[in-house]
């Protein structure tokens, strides 16, 4: 069971979800496509190694777009993720006259604007520099640790992992056949 | 949306336009000289006959009958006409047509209702130098009781009547004067215009003809044949009519081919590119699935995107077309059209144009949004 913790407006924008518990082995068992689109809509924030922005939307509408979907609040909110992720200037305009970094950081936005239980990020800094990959891990993790959300980050990256204070969790996947792979997660205590 | 795709859409749609512009306005300007042409729609009888007051009313009473007036004897129906009394320098011998309110070839002209006003053909127009409101002289002769008589009776003209209405010397009369002359000529009296004769009781009249219109092109066959079962022999200009209705139908059918072809090719072309579109977005879908994006958001996704790209493309088109409209019938109308346009579609010809747009691409993106629900929300972490 994944329980939404309750929170009380921490931006003064209106609580995203309400408490009500969601079995998520019953939603995926019965592959419920739309019940587990609304779970990953209220509870997850996805940061995509390239960003995973929509080109024909600007800056602005890209970060709305979690939150216009649970039909909240999305001005103000944009504005606020775009000032602690330093991308104020780029709010109206389209991901490809951005850099990488930049890029990096509306994802960001995106997946912490509509305050989830849990964001996934998928190498994050792949595809930025090493000063750019310290400084996006950085902010994402503070900004992830202010608003109370638990951070699960894939990446190669295993230094800078624990620099930015992540907790490595490592286990072996069954491949089946008598293959089997190690794999590292990273998360940062909420 | 891409601009591209939509320009790619209104470059397929504005040829298949301006075909059937081409089509729609040559036959128009083959048909619109029969449709409008009364003389096309005329049903004559072939020598004379007895026709009496309730064969015409029957007639008048048909739907497919649009004018039906009564004729006398040929050798009754004709007036010598002058214009300026006695000294006038010129009389003619014009053809008594019978007329009545309605009278197809005298569209704009008040049919004369009595025996003092008449229309009078171009021919006598010209020769007698005649315009409406003109005053001019009918004379009536005939030998009664071996002997000559001539009587003068004064006719106001109401009009003149186009060539095409009448070709020769005649004028156009009411059914009274007709009647009136033929009586003359026949040796009765005829008191409203005092003239005298034989006063007996003539019996029920007969009459020798009629002037017959069907109600369109179309009833022309109809009528002939109902005429001819009842033995009434008559001339119709069918054959023109078949001429042009075979012309059409077979220039139809080129075209129809032509128009399928195009159209299914059409169809394919807009078709792939949506799909195209679609694949081309798979990515970005699977982001908005990844995101929450809902199964049925999705689908509609690109149902509303390729019907507002078909909306755009078409709207281009049609604007397009009306450019090559103009300059197609600025170019041709003179030479080809008869100075008619030979490039028209009517708004229904857009409509339908639209109609076929917006099922194509309706079809065609839900056929991808189809496949666009399958799309596995995990796709945008593995290709991301």
């Amino acid at each position: 069971m994944l329980l939404k913790p309750t929170r009380s407006g921490r931006f003064g924008f209106q609580p995203v979800t309400e408490d009500e518990p969601y079995d998520i082995d019953a939603a995926w068992n019965s592959a419920n496509a739309d019940l587990l689109s609304e779970l990953r809509s209220r509870h997850i924030g996805y940061v995509l190694q390239s960003g995973g922005l929509l080109p024909y939307l600007t800056v602005r509408e890209n970060i709305s777009l979690s939150r216009r979907l649970l039909h909240l609040e999305t001005k103000e909110a944009a504005d606020y993720w775009a000032d602690r992720l330093n991308i104020s200037a780029q709010l109206d305009k389209l991901p490809q006259k951005l850099s990488v970094g930049q890029r990096q950081r509306v994802a960001i936005a995106r997946a912490l604007a509509h305050e989830p239980t849990v964001v996934i990020a998928d190498e994050p800094t792949a595809s930025v520099d090493p000063v750019n990959a310290e400084r996006i891990m950085e902010l994402m993790v503070r900004l992830a640790d202010d608003i109370g959300v638990t951070l699960i980050v894939a990446s190669h990256a295993h230094e800078l992992m624990q620099r930015v204070g992540l907790r490595m969790i490592e286990h072996e996947v069954d491949l089946g056949e008598g293959d089997s792979m190690h794999v590292t997660v990273s998360d940062v205590a909420s | 949306m891409s601009s591209c795709f939509i320009l790619a859409l209104s470059a397929v749609l504005l040829p298949l336009m301006v075909l059937f512009g081409l089509k729609s306005g040559i036959i128009e300007n083959l048909l619109a000289p029969l449709e409008n042409d009364p003389r096309f729609r005329e049903i004559r009888p072939v020598g004379s006959g007895r026709f009496d007051p309730e064969w015409f009313e029957a007639m008048a009473e048909r739907n497919d009958v649009a004018f039906i007036v009564p004729r006398t004897r040929s050798i009754a129906a004709t007036l010598r006409l002058r214009a300026g009394g006695e000294d006038a320098r010129r009389i003619i011998q014009a053809e008594l047509i019978p007329t009545a309110p309605g009278d197809p070839v005298l569209p704009g002209i008040d049919a004369p209702s009595d025996s003092s006003h008449v229309v009078v053909s171009l021919n006598v127009a010209e020769k007698l130098g005649l315009a409406p409101g003109d005053k001019i002289e009918g004379i009536v002769s005939r030998t009664y009781k071996h002997e000559r008589e001539t009587e003068l009776l004064p006719l106001t003209v109401n009009g003149v009547a186009s060539a095409a209405a009448f070709a020769r010397d005649g004028i156009f009369v009411s059914h009274e004067l007709m009647v009136d002359v033929e009586d003359f000529r026949d040796g009765h009296a005829v008191p409203e215009l005092g003239w005298d004769g034989d006063r007996e009781d003539r019996g029920a009249r007969r009459f020798a003809g009629f002037r017959l219109y069907a109600q369109t092109l179309d009833d022309v066959a109809g009528l002939r044949k109902a005429l001819l079962a009842r033995a009434i022999d008559v001339r119709t200009q069918q054959g023109d009519i078949d001429l042009v209705r075979a012309l059409d139908r077979n220039l139809g059918y080129v075209f129809w081919i032509i128009a399928a072809i195009a159209i299914l090719g059409y169809g394919i072309s807009f078709g792939s590119s949506v799909w195209a579109n679609i694949d081309r977005k798979r990515y970005e879908f699977g982001v908005l699935r990844l995101i929450g994006f809902r199964t049925h958001a999705i689908v509609w996704f690109p149902i509303l995107q390729a019907i507002l790209t078909g909306i755009l493309g078409w709207s281009i088109a049609a604007a397009a077309y009306f450019g090559v409209e103009v300059g197609l019938n600025a170019l041709l109308a003179e030479t080809i059209g008869n100075g008619q346009p030979v490039c028209r579609l009517r708004p229904l010809h857009f409509f339908i144009a639209l109609s076929i747009t917006l099922v194509v691409a309706g079809l065609a993106a839900a056929l991808g949004g189809t496949r666009l629900a399958r799309l596995e929300p995990s796709l945008a972490l593995r290709e991301g």
